[in-house]
């Protein structure tokens, strides 16, 4: 019983702060009509469960390519539309609420991608949690490649049954791309990719040349 | 020093005869007599000469190249060093330099969950080419691109946390173009497009 209590007040403590948090990350980068507006979705989204950086993101997106105060608002609004559609396309497909935040915003991203509700709800079904986010990525570059989705999600699958690893199902995608880029029609491609699990072609990884000259994001100033 | 009685000499010599000396020196007479005639008995063949020693040498085949070989390695030899301390400590700090100047340029060191991401555009006109996006709150100016060799072509190369990012690029400050040589795509909700990287953990 204490514990509930103290993790209520804990609750209750967290979410002004985090409200505060958010205002502070906002102010000077959205113009401030638009952060009372933004402000209250953000929170909406926090009482729900649903993520927030999603929305954070897009505010600033918003202004910093300068657009006006209300499409600001009405794309901050769009997001939370497709944060709660994941939610409930993802009880759907028979997880328990609540919902982790980073699978909400994988599948809102894959939504936004193109990837038809079905088959969305056809590769969370199929998949254990881990896969998943890696799985709908290399679905939706198929699907963006002018893929049958159905298919699409079909090898993906049959490549995480047959023990390919997360790590390396962008390759299957890459695999059939590559295919394609041959000569074969997509569904040839495909063939030839199932039949070849689990092998693949090796990835690429970053050459000496380039870690070398890599640097990292300057630290926004405070 | 052992002194041998003179009498024992004369009898070994001939000069006396073996009785004309006391019993206790005849056994001793008798022992070097008998150690005479063992020194006197010939050796069984003469000692080859060195001449034919040499000339069996010569004449010995030759052992085979893999042998000799191995022979090359087996048999230690010594290493003569000769050191001027002053050309010693030139090539240490030149030494010391290089090892210096590699490890420079290694770059950043990868945590496990980070990646490299390259952007690339060509922009021929510009003057300044930056990339912004959720990787960096939008925040115009944070990463710019270079033009190293003035082609045209901008470049940079970044270490970020393994994730999905969205992301465009920002030309002289104020012009918004999406990387037209990235993959992926998806609507901004503004009107426009964002482009799409997908950052791997770089240890595999």
């Amino acid at each position: 019983m204490k514990l509930w209590v103290a993790l209520a007040l804990a609750g209750c403590l967290a979410l002004p702060l985090a409200a505060q948090s958010v205002r502070g990350r906002l102010e000077g980068r959205i113009p401030s009509a638009a952060i009372p507006a933004v402000d209250s979705l953000i929170q909406f989204a926090a009482q729900e469960g649903l993520p927030t950086e999603p929305l954070i993101q897009k505010a600033l997106e918003g202004g910093a390519k300068h657009v006006a105060v209300s499409r600001i608002v009405a794309a901050v609004q769009l997001s939370l539309g497709q944060l709660r559609d994941a939610r409930d396309l993802l009880v759907r497909a028979g997880d328990q609420p609540p919902v982790l935040p980073a699978e909400l915003t994988t599948v809102a991203w894959a939504r936004r991608r193109g990837l038809p509700a079905p088959v969305i709800e056809r590769v969370v079904a199929a998949l254990g949690r881990p896969p998943r986010a890696a799985a709908l990525h290399a679905v939706a570059d198929l699907v963006a490649h002018r893929f049958d989705p159905d298919s699409a999600a079909e090898l993906i699958i049959v490549a995480v049954q047959q023990g390919v690893p997360r790590e390396r199902l962008l390759d299957v995608s890459t695999a059939a791309l590559q295919q394609v880029q041959r000569g074969l029609t997509r569904a040839e491609a495909l063939a030839i990719v199932r039949r070849q699990l689990p092998n693949l072609p090796a990835p690429s990884k970053p050459t000496r040349g380039n870690v070398a000259g890599a640097r990292r994001p300057a630290a926004p100033p405070p | 020093m052992i002194v041998i009685d003179p009498r024992i000499h004369q009898v070994l010599d001939g000069e006396l005869g073996s009785d004309a000396v006391p019993a206790e020196l005849r056994l001793t007479v008798a022992r070097l007599a008998a150690a005479a005639q063992l020194l006197a008995v010939p050796l069984p063949g003469p000692l080859p000469s060195v001449e034919t020693r040499v000339m069996a040498e010569i004449r010995r085949p030759a052992p085979s190249r893999a042998r000799r070989l191995m022979r090359w390695f087996v048999t230690p030899r010594a290493i003569i060093f000769r050191v001027r301390p002053a050309w010693s400590l030139a090539f240490a700090v030149v030494a010391a330099a290089l090892t210096l100047f590699t490890v420079g340029d290694q770059g950043p060191e990868l945590a496990e969950h980070e990646g490299i991401a390259q952007f690339v555009g060509r922009f021929p006109e510009a003057q300044s080419v930056h990339v912004v996006g959720t990787f960096n709150d939008w925040r115009p100016g944070s990463i710019a691109l270079e033009d190293q060799d003035h082609d045209g072509v901008w470049r940079a190369t970044v270490v970020l946390p393994a994730g999905t990012y969205e992301y465009m690029f920002v030309v002289d400050g104020e012009r918004w173009v999406p990387d037209h040589l990235a993959e992926r795509l998806v609507a901004d909700d503004f009107g426009r497009e964002n482009s799409i990287v997908i950052v791997r953990p770089a240890r595999r």
